[in-house]
């Protein structure tokens, strides 16, 4: 191997690192090394001036490796490759020791901490001259887009979608648009009619020259990679059934939510007694103008339950987030139908954290509902009442801001059931190659910095399916996902990461044993030449199916055996 | 065992003049700006609640609204304008509407018109009553002497009768006040010689209002004590030196100075009361139930007609004094015949009773043992560290 010009750059990191590592030690005994033309340390060098530094050496001694013994790649080797490429070598001559956080901060200083940075020094040295100049590839990107739910998010995702040029496929099970949503009366805080937001969502939906809408349907199946997929729609109209293949380069995931299932809950009486109802049962009846019992009477008493399958060990641990309000607006809507009628709220807690909610909470209890607050695990039990007592129903609950055990009338109660993850959750998951965390509901990438995309590149989730969300939050998402797609599809193409698995055609021997393992769904076979290939738009480079493969045949590129051996080796010397 | 809620408390609670107590969201900040607030009496967050929840008998056996004095701290301390001050002032409305076992007390509290026609018939029954029998045996240019109009002998004899109907009616309120405050709890049996030991907080908070003081704001308990003397250095002359002080023309000064004294607190803490209604000076006088203004027009009109018949008579003018006099009690006898029993006044009663009854199921409270507390097992291989 020909002799390579290393240059080592040690980082104080302030003090993170140079309180409990002698980094001029590092330096010193890495300036001794094989290789080593220079060693530096220097108080941060991520700053500009540290990287002018690295480019400066690079030019005027002509450095071809550089090591940065620093903080974790994670953190700033994007800075320092671009640091190389300014300089003008390969960017992935590049190796981070990382004696940061697996070093500085977590040993308590002494001799012992400075050694382990030497060795992970040393292992970089090693390790960094085996480095290729690997080259970065793009691919097209499809600018059609694929979206599964045709709800109020599935369609504002569409129509922003459509609006900005790109062609959509909207695919819907049930015979209409508009899915939960529509089955709502008016919405809160401000109650306006979700009738008439919905419908003048289908309406631009269906008229849009951008969008088709395959209601009845299902996607069969999603194949490819982000920028090229091919996806299957199935559609059935009466006994007629069809299928097609559509060509789209992302795909926006808005599911939604079903709501919880009231029977399940046995001390509500949900089932035996005919007027505890659910929430969206009442729903119902609002939209048909008509509030009354099953018995065809007046209510005077109505009462609200809250957290009903949510919040509790027993279903759903998690808050639905929405039936505080939907709560509120049910008093509202009950004083506005029956103005004689009293209205009880039975919470656990009072979650009007957005806005105009608390306000609408205020309005709530000027307008006389009782809100009554029960302990989470204390829940109140319903009972049939006797003719005397005047009211359908008797309501014991054991409440907290009067620690007393009270019993409170009711001719109506309402139900608020939570938002649970749909029961096909996981086959949607496996269709589109997303995760779903233990309640059902599809991850993102990143919680806060990444919400609305996976970690399979190229589907994107909003609304509901992934929490219980409000409609604000949910439309929000949708065009968050849609904004994603447009800025990527507007290049026309995509880079891909020039790390990814590679499999030698000559020494595979088709035992298939990667293309179960891999976690990103990365590798297909090709039936016809019996092996197996990498998507390499798809590899994350993992690493799972190189250590895997009983032939030796895949190479993790900037992972390769050379290059881990010569690591190991520098770490051990 | 559950108690069932009244729903409709909270709409009845209305004309009482608790309003926005259905804003209430139980932060607690009255209950802890409040310096009477104290275990085991703790308000005003705990009686909303009841309100709210309209648990009706627990309200009517509390104390609570009694133990406030309307210092108004707590109305500006909350957040959600739910006027805490002012429910406790309507609470009291309420408990005076319950102690009165006649529903007179209900009627006038609930409609300002009809408390008004009783005092309006009131003043003409007993005004058509004097003029007549004035008329039947003195002449109306003679205040006083012989052929009086008026003579004061008799005047003191109807004083006395009245204030014994009043007073029966009175401590049958309190005494129902009693019974539903401690009396029929069955949790507490308090000793008789608790009663005995707590007694003197009668005339103690009666006379001095030394709680009211407690209140961050002094003036209003100076207004409120000026006033209370007034009224009892008025009510005792009358009660007692009426004879003494009527005939004219001559002014006993020994007695008369007490009576200037008194007119002029009356004056001076009515007329303050009146501006701060009107303008809304103080948290206390933000809000004015139907009855807070009548009790106030028949304190200003018995006030005045007290002066003019005064001055008249010491001016010699008898037959004009004589006139003023059959006005002023026409004043006077609806003032205390209704107000006493029924309305505003009778707080000058169950406020001192109520501290006293406090004292009294406090100790009571402390009295009963305490629930044996579960002995602590511990396993003697966690203190095996011994």
């Amino acid at each position: 191997m020909e002799e390579r010009k290393i240059g080592v750059y040690v980082c104080n990191c302030g003090t993170n690192i140079a309180k409990m590592v002698d980094c001029d030690g590092v330096c010193e005994h890495a300036a001794q090394q094989p290789g080593v033309v220079l060693a530096k340390s220097y108080k941060y060098m991520c700053s500009n001036p540290g990287q002018e530094m690295i480019i400066e050496d690079i030019k005027e001694q002509g450095l071809d490796r550089v090591v940065v013994a620093a903080c974790s790649p994670r953190m700033h080797e994007p800075t320092f490759r671009k640091a190389l490429q300014t300089a003008g070598i390969s960017p992935y001559f590049l190796e981070m020791a990382n004696i940061r956080e697996q070093c500085s901060w977590v040993h308590d200083g002494g001799e012992a901490a400075t050694e382990k940075a030497r060795a992970l020094t040393l292992g970089a040295i090693r390790r960094v001259q085996y480095h290729q100049p690997l080259e970065r590839r793009s691919v097209n990107m499809c600018p059609n887009v694929l979206v599964i739910g045709g709800g109020f998010v599935g369609m504002t995702a569409a129509l922003e979608l459509a609006d900005g040029g790109s062609q959509v496929y909207l695919v819907e099970r049930q015979r209409n648009l508009g899915g939960n949503v529509a089955r709502v009366d008016l919405t809160a805080p401000y109650l306006d009619s979700a009738r008439d937001m919905v419908t003048a969502l289908i309406t631009r939906t269906m008229e849009h020259p951008n969008i088709f809408v395959f209601l009845n349907s299902e996607v069969g199946s999603l194949e490819g990679y982000v920028g090229n997929f091919r996806a299957v729609v199935d559609t059935v109209w009466g006994d007629q059934a069809t299928s097609n293949e559509y060509e789209v380069g992302n795909v926006v995931v808005a599911t939604g939510y079903k709501e919880f299932d009231a029977s399940r809950v046995t001390h509500y009486g949900y089932g035996k007694l005919p007027n505890v109802i659910t929430s969206f049962e009442f729903e119902k009846m609002l939209r048909a103008g008509r509030v009354e019992t099953k018995e065809g009477k007046t209510p005077n008493y109505a009462a609200i339950i809250h957290c009903v399958g949510s919040r509790n060990r027993e279903f759903h641990t998690y808050c639905s987030r929405v039936c505080c309000m939907t709560a509120l607006k049910y008093a509202h809507e009950l004083k506005s139908a029956v103005p004689s009628c009293y209205v009880s709220d039975l919470y656990v807690d009072m979650h009007a954290f957005g806005k105009g909610h608390e306000d609408f909470y205020r309005r709530g209890s000027e307008a006389k509902t009782l809100f009554l607050m029960y302990a989470k695990g204390d829940h109140p039990v319903i009972r049939k009442a006797e003719p005397k007592d005047g009211c359908e129903m008797l309501i014991e609950v054991n409440e907290k801001l009067s620690r007393e055990v009270i019993e409170i009338p009711a001719d109506l109660v309402i139900l608020m059931v939570g938002m649970e993850a749909r029961d096909d959750s996981d086959a949607v998951a496996r269709l589109v190659n997303i995760s779903r965390d233990k309640d059902g509901w599809f991850i993102e990438s990143h919680p806060k910095l990444d919400p609305v995309a996976t970690t399979t590149d190229g589907i994107y989730i909003a609304g509901a399916c992934a929490a219980p969300k409000d409609i604000p939050d949910s439309v929000a998402q949708a065009r968050a996902a849609a904004a994603r797609i447009l800025a990527r599809t507007i290049r026309g193409t995509i880079d891909i990461d020039a790390v990814f698995a590679e499999v030698d055609e000559d020494k595979c021997c088709g035992c298939r044993i990667c293309n179960g393992l891999c976690p990103y769904s990365a590798i297909e076979f090709n039936e016809e030449k019996k092996r197996s290939n990498v998507i390499s738009a798809l590899c994350k480079a993992c690493g799972a199916c190189v250590a895997a493969c009983p032939s030796s045949a895949i190479t993790a590129r900037h992972f390769t055996d050379e290059q881990i051996f010569a690591q190991i080796e520098g770490v051990l010397a | 065992m559950a108690i069932r809620v009244n729903p409709k408390l909270i709409d009845d609670l209305e004309v009482y003049g608790a309003q926005d107590v259905s804003k209430c969201y139980h932060c607690g900040n009255c209950s802890a700006t409040c310096p009477f607030s104290k275990e085991p009496f703790i308000f005003p967050r705990r009686p909303m609640r009841f309100l709210q929840m309209g648990l009706e008998k627990k309200l009517e056996s509390s104390l609570e609204p009694w133990l406030c004095y309307y210092c108004g701290e707590c109305s500006d301390e909350c957040p959600r304008d739910a006027e805490p001050g002012e429910t406790m002032m309507s609470l009291r409305r309420w408990l005076t509407s319950r102690y009165d076992f006649t529903g007179i007390s209900r009627l006038f509290y609930r409609s300002g018109k009809i408390e008004l026609l009783a005092v309006v018939g009131a003043a003409i029954l007993t005004g058509l009553g004097f003029v007549l029998w004035g008329m039947s045996h003195g002449s109306i240019s003679n205040y006083d002497g012989p052929n009086a109009f008026l003579p004061a002998g008799s005047i003191h004899i109807f004083d006395w009768a009245l204030a014994g109907v009043l007073l029966v009616l009175l401590l049958t309120n309190c005494a129902r006040m009693w019974w539903f405050t401690v009396g029929r709890d069955e949790s507490i049996s308090p000793s008789l010689g608790s009663y005995v030991r707590s007694l003197y907080l009668l005339p103690l908070h009666f006379i001095t209002q030394k709680r009211y003081a407690k209140c961050e704001r002094k003036r209003p308990w100076g207004i409120h004590l000026g006033l209370m003397l007034s009224y009892l250095t008025m009510l005792i002359l009358i009660m007692f030196f009426l004879p003494l002080f009527q005939p004219g023309p001559s002014i006993d000064w020994r007695l008369h100075v007490f009576g200037y004294l008194a007119t002029a607190g009356l004056l001076g803490a009515t007329i303050y009361a009146l501006r701060g209604r009107l303008k809304k000076t103080e948290a206390q006088y933000k809000h004015s139930h139907e009855t807070d203004w009548l009790f106030l027009a028949l304190l200003m009109f018995v006030t005045f007609t007290g002066i003019l018949q005064h001055f008249l008579h010491r001016g010699g003018l008898g037959a004009a004094a004589n006139v003023t006099y059959v006005v002023h009690l026409m004043g006077v006898v609806p003032m205390l015949g209704l107000e006493v029993p029924f309305s505003k006044w009778s707080h000058l009663a169950y406020r001192p009773l109520a501290m006293y009854f406090a004292q009294v199921k406090a100790e009571a409270e402390a009295r009963v043992p305490e629930a044996v507390p579960e002995p602590v097992v511990v396993s003697s291989r966690v203190t095996g560290v011994m």
